[in-house]
């Protein structure tokens, strides 16, 4: 069964390169349900396509990241979330998996950080 | 009760110094490639430097100002490259620029701590735009370049205490 992937980050250039990195990595087992550019166009695909991968952003417009988990985390608890953010400050990242994210990457990432971070996700 | 921050200091030659060490790794990590950076000044008569593209970050909690990263198209162009993009519209480029700021700005956390508040970036092209003065201290120029281009992080923020 494939996994479906929802992308959120408020730069498009982030949110094609995350995509097609899923695509030329190949990682069989993951279809991107969606790209979104903010917290509420995240929270809105979140709750159509029920994805079992989310990777988020902090930083956005009209809803941040952190706002974003903690509404994915109590509605949709199966979903696991990734996130993708240049926030590198300890206190960030710890709140953000408090929320309920299951990874923290810190950008700038490497093709290699990233897909190993989802699969990290993933098994 | 916390007393409110209200007085104002300027940066420390050390804080200047994560701002050059964010420029360095963002390069490094994204493309593979160095970036030089040059010696930092400070700004005493007229507006930072812009650029073909710029992305610029507000600062506010313990720290109060912007930091606006400027670029010239074909830096931005190179980059998106490396990244595996393959369309160069203004869009992308204004994109990209924004991304670097607040990438900047985030990696800047790493040593400041969240009290370094940003916001999502603003982007604009070459306008010769009036930007805001959002600190009393004087602006400081940090120069860099990276492969053929040359490039600024203007780092204009009062430290409060």
């Amino acid at each position: 069964m494939r996994l479906k992937l929802l992308i959120v980050d408020d730069s498009m250039v982030i949110r094609n390169r995350i995509a097609r990195l899923c695509l030329d990595m190949r990682l069989p087992s993951l279809e991107i349900v969606g790209l979104a550019g903010d917290g509420r166009q995240a929270v809105d695909l979140a709750e159509r396509f029920r994805p079992d991968l989310v990777t988020m952003d902090l930083t956005m417009p009209h809803m941040d990241g952190e706002a974003c988990i903690a509404h994915i985390a109590a509605r949709l608890p199966e979903t696991r979330i990734l996130v993708v953010s240049a926030l590198s400050d300890k206190a960030t990242a710890l709140r953000a998996l408090k929320k309920g994210a299951q990874g923290f990457l810190h950008k700038p990432f490497s093709d290699a950080a990233l897909i190993e971070a989802l699969l990290e996700l993933i098994r | 009760m916390t007393a409110p921050l209200t007085r104002k200091k300027p940066l420390q030659p050390e804080e200047v110094e994560v701002f050059a060490e964010t420029i360095g790794h963002y390069f490094a990590h994204t493309t593979g490639e160095k970036a030089r950076v040059r010696t930092a000044y400070l700004l005493e008569t007229g507006s930072p430097p812009q650029d073909d593209f710029n992305g610029m970050i507000l600062v506010r909690g313990s720290y109060q100002g912007s930091l606006c990263f400027a670029a010239p198209r074909g830096l931005l162009t190179h980059v998106l490259m490396r990244m595996g993009e393959q369309e160069y519209t203004d869009a992308d480029h204004l994109d990209l620029v924004g991304e670097i700021a607040n990438t900047l700005a985030g990696r800047a956390r790493r040593a400041f701590g969240e009290g370094l508040e940003i916001s999502p970036p603003h982007t604009f092209t070459r306008a010769g735009r009036a930007l805001p003065t959002l600190a009393d201290s004087t602006p400081l120029i940090i120069p860099f370049t990276w492969q053929s281009y040359a490039a600024v992080l203007a780092v204009h923020l009062d430290v409060l205490t």
